[in-house]
């Protein structure tokens, strides 16, 4: 398999990784994807769901497995009120530990106009769904029980990290592994969720753990993770965040536009700083 | 209360719940159920020329028939003996399975059915009850053994039905559907065990999937191999350095054959999760001499004791895939000489289109023989049958490489057949190359967008815009006997008969079939209902043979449908069970 390891590339990381920042939009127009076995939303008998008529009430869904689900709870009913409607709220609860998205499809039929606490990818997303403007945007973060290190820069070459895979941060890592020499990659464990990754820093099977501010924010909070956890600076990286909006079956185009318009509102009044600041919660309002 | 009271109490709660959790119906009692008799080993081994008692019909996986009733003088006189609406919703990649003149049939949504193979009528049902958040996508196949109807559900269940009646005899729950185990093909019954394969185990789950072995008579699990190494062995040291606990895939989602003579299963083994070797840690390679990056044992054959879940021996045709080009598929036994020796082969064909065999008792590499355009391999070691990929196709995070094939395959789950008659294997393949995109993968906290890339199918370049292909190529001596080109996908898998016919379904909703040694199209149905992805059969009721395919747009390489625009498909996905036979 060929190695992309390269005398002097790591003089050009932070170049390098400025641009695999802009390379993770596309580089050329896609072709609208096809849809894939598994991507294509199924509904019990959704042929029987009509268009809504009660127009009075803002229907919104949480997912009560996300870390963030009180936060979205909130910006739902600040949203609901600024457009004047009615919230009523819809909090999913599954035991399901990872779900491929089409299952929020018979969700929304069901229980919402619009889904909160999805992580805002370009061209992330099937045709099916559009997406909000950010509401705010949250960290990932380097965290460690080691209270040597003070940055990633820190921790010795050989010494494992943990991180939930496929992120955006995650993927920044990959690429910075993969532009230093061999001798100078620190292990990278992959994981299946961010609290894998914790486990396997709570045991010591990593040094250091990847994860969503979120994620440590409802673990603090809760109290199920060690005192000692701290983050630590990421450099040589730079901090990762990934802004988070809304989803909408993607007829709703009228609904979307009022939306946005009313998270740009609820954004520059405050109203979403004062939600995240109540909770202490770790992003910051996007402009 | 007096124990008589407690028996009674306990007893009506039981069967109380059974009624909850399984709903039999019983219809107009056709005289065909009572002729069902208990499928014996013997049946399995040598099937009656009548029957499909398992997914490719025999234990060697060939999907041959020997009934020649329908053959190339007639089949042009084809007519619709019946058709069967089956449960809306979902996607269904169904093989039915037909004994003593009865068919059975897996909805979509986990109802099963017995219908008399002549008029269609339905004899009795059954519905197992998919939990919320389990999508209502099928299961390929499914077998018989004795009186039992033995059924694997999305939600990681295998059910016993009884044949004549579909009362549940057993129930066990293999796996929790919570952590993202499914099953998405049925089990394979051999030597009195019941041998299931998993998927779904990407969600999240470390340690990857699994076979396991279950009692026929109970569903007891009697054992488990995972597909993913373990253990500091030099197996378990083939994941580049990555603990048990973040190695994940090596789906089990194709059923394997049965070497009776061996007493071996001979099944295949998926790729590792997620596909992109980045991002599941497989490159860039460890430093580490100790360790290798072959990730065993995905795209590899397993050959498994059935009695005790020993693995024999392994060999691996893809090490380190990045790009899904699984060697997961129906491994076909076929006892033909190779180079003027008689060799015991187990041939294959991955994603790749490249058919592969080994020696199935030795594990030998043998030969290979390319088929569709591929750039992904660029030379495979006549002696060992490693491969050497080219690095321009390997995935890279941030970066868009080409690759022909890619998802969903040169060669799909849409399965290969073997014809003795003519010493012939018969391909659905599709030429089409992909710009593939890496993708970060959590939408939500816990939605995963499926895919770990983006792949913008498009035609071969330089070619004739056609997709679909059958070939068939003669195994005594790889050549092409024939090779039928079309524009939309072939969906289907092909079923060769000894009257002389392939049978193919089409994207476009066409039954073909071939002359077998000619490839002359010798009839082409009318437009059926919707696209036929799934498993075709023929058996015999009464003494008349039919031949049954299910229509539906089942993905797979439907997913080519967008190289195919001009090709309409209803919406809502209607499927139904065709069944043809000639008229009286």
């Amino acid at each position: 398999m060929a190695d992309r390891s390269t005398i002097g590339r790591r003089a050009l990381l932070p170049l390098m990784l400025a641009g695999f920042c802009a390379a993770l939009a596309p580089l050329q127009p896609l072709r609208a994807q096809e849809p894939e076995f598994f991507d294509v939303p199924y509904a019990k008998e959704q042929w029987n769901y009509g268009r809504r008529l009660d127009e009075s009430q803002l229907r919104f869904c949480v997912d009560g497995q996300d870390p963030d689900w009180e936060i979205s709870a909130e910006i739902g009913q600040a949203l609901a009120l600024a457009l004047l409607l009615e919230p009523v709220p819809h909090v999913v609860r599954r035991e399901t530990v990872i779900e491929d998205i089409t299952v929020i499809y018979e969700t929304m039929l069901q229980h919402c106009d619009v889904f909160l606490g999805f992580k805002l990818i370009p061209e992330g997303y099937q045709d099916w769904l559009t997406l909000t403007r950010p509401y705010y945007a949250a960290r990932y973060d380097f965290v460690t029980l080691d209270p040597a290190l003070g940055s990633l820069g820190d921790l010795a070459r050989d010494r494992p990290i943990g991180a939930k895979m496929g992120t955006m941060a995650f993927l920044s890592l990959v690429f910075y592994r993969s532009a230093v020499p061999a001798g100078e990659r620190w292990p990278l464990f992959p994981m299946g969720s961010n609290e894998q990754a914790l486990d396997a820093l709570a045991g010591g099977r990593v040094d250091v753990a990847l994860v969503w501010a979120p994620t440590l924010w409802a673990g603090q909070r809760a109290g199920s993770l060690p005192a000692t956890l701290r983050r630590i600076d990421p450099a040589p990286l730079a901090p990762a965040s990934i802004p988070v909006g809304a989803v909408l079956l993607s007829d709703e185009t009228f609904l979307r536009t009022a939306l946005d318009e009313a998270i740009a509102a609820l954004g520059a009044d405050g109203t979403i700083a004062g939600i995240l600041a109540r909770f202490d919660f770790p992003a910051e309002v996007m402009p | 209360m007096n124990p008589r009271q407690d028996r009674s109490a306990i007893f009506a709660i039981a069967v109380a719940s059974m009624s909850m959790l399984s709903t039999p119906y019983a219809f107009a009692q056709s005289s065909v159920i009572d002729q069902v008799t208990p499928v014996t080993d013997e049946m399995l081994r040598n099937p009656p020329d009548g029957d499909w008692l398992m997914w490719r019909r025999t234990y060697d996986g060939w999907g041959y028939s020997p009934l020649d009733q329908i053959n190339k003088d007639n089949v042009k006189d084809l007519q619709l003996a019946w058709a069967w609406a089956m449960t809306p919703g979902g996607r269904t990649q169904e093989t039915p399975l037909a004994h003593d003149g009865v068919i059975y049939i897996q909805n979509s949504d986990h109802t099963i059915q017995a219908l008399d193979g002549a008029t269609g009528e339905l004899i009795w049902e059954y519905r197992h009850e998919l939990p919320e958040g389990v999508n209502p996508n099928g299961v390929r196949n499914k077998a018989i053994y004795g009186n039992k109807l033995i059924v694997a559900t999305r939600d990681a269940h295998l059910l016993a039905l009884d044949t004549k009646s579909g009362q549940l005899i057993w129930e066990q729950e293999v796996a929790d559907h919570a952590q993202k185990f499914a099953f998405s093909s049925g089990p394979i019954v051999a030597d009195g065990v019941v041998i299931q394969g998993a998927t779904g185990c990407g969600g999240g789950q470390p340690g990857g999937c699994f076979f396991t072995g279950h009692d026929v008579e109970t569903g007891a699990e009697l054992w488990r191999v995972h597909t993913i190494a373990r253990g500091d062995t030099p197996e378990g040291n083939s994941w580049n350095g990555i603990p048990l606990e973040a190695r994940y895939g090596g789906s089990a989602w194709i059923a394997g054959s049965y070497d009776a003579e061996q007493n071996l299963i001979l099944a295949g083994v998926g790729q590792p999760y997620p596909w992109i070797a980045e991002m599941n840690g497989l490159l860039p390679k460890s430093a580490d001499p100790n360790v290798t990056n072959d990730a065993l044992y995905t795209n590899a054959t397993l050959a498994i004791v059935p009695k005790t879940g020993e693995l024999k021996w392994y060999h691996q045709y893809l090490p380190n895939d990045s790009l899904d080009l699984d060697y997961v598929y129906e491994r076909i036994l076929v006892d033909l000489p190779v180079n003027g020796q008689d060799r015991k082969q187990v041939v294959t064909v991955g994603k790749t289109g490249i058919i592969e065999s080994i020696d199935r008792t030795t594990a030998e590499w043998l030969w290979h023989r390319e088929t569709v355009p591929q750039n992904v391999v660029l030379s495979i070691d006549p002696a060992t049958g490693a491969k050497t990929i080219n690095p321009d196709t390997i995935p890279r995070i941030g970066e868009t490489t080409f690759n022909c094939p890619a998802d969903p395959g040169g060669k799909a789950w849409q399965a290969v057949s073997y014809s003795p008659r003519t010493q012939t294997m018969y391909l659905p393949l599709a030429e089409f190359c992909s710009n593939t995109t890496p993708q970060p993968l959590d939408q939500g906290e816990r939605y995963t967008g499926g895919g770990r890339a983006t792949f913008a199918r498009v035609n071969v370049p330089d070619g004739d815009g056609k997709v679909g292909r059958v070939d068939a190529v003669r195994l005594t001596d790889l050549s092409t006997l024939w090779s039928y080109r079309q524009r939309p996908p072939i969906t289907s898998s092909t079923l060769p008969t000894a009257g002389g016919v392939v049978f193919a379904g089409s994207l476009d909703r066409h039954f073909l079939a071939f002359d077998d040694e000619s490839g002359d199209i010798l009839r082409r149905s009318p437009k059926l209902s919707n696209s036929l992805e799934s498993f075709p059969i023929t058996y015999t009721s009464g003494g008349k043979q039919y031949v049954a395919i299910t229509a539906n747009f089942a993905s797979g390489l439907g997913r080519l449908a967008s190289l195919t625009p001009e090709v309409k498909l209803p919406t809502n996905n209607p499927i139904t069970l065709f069944v043809f036979a000639l008229p009286d």
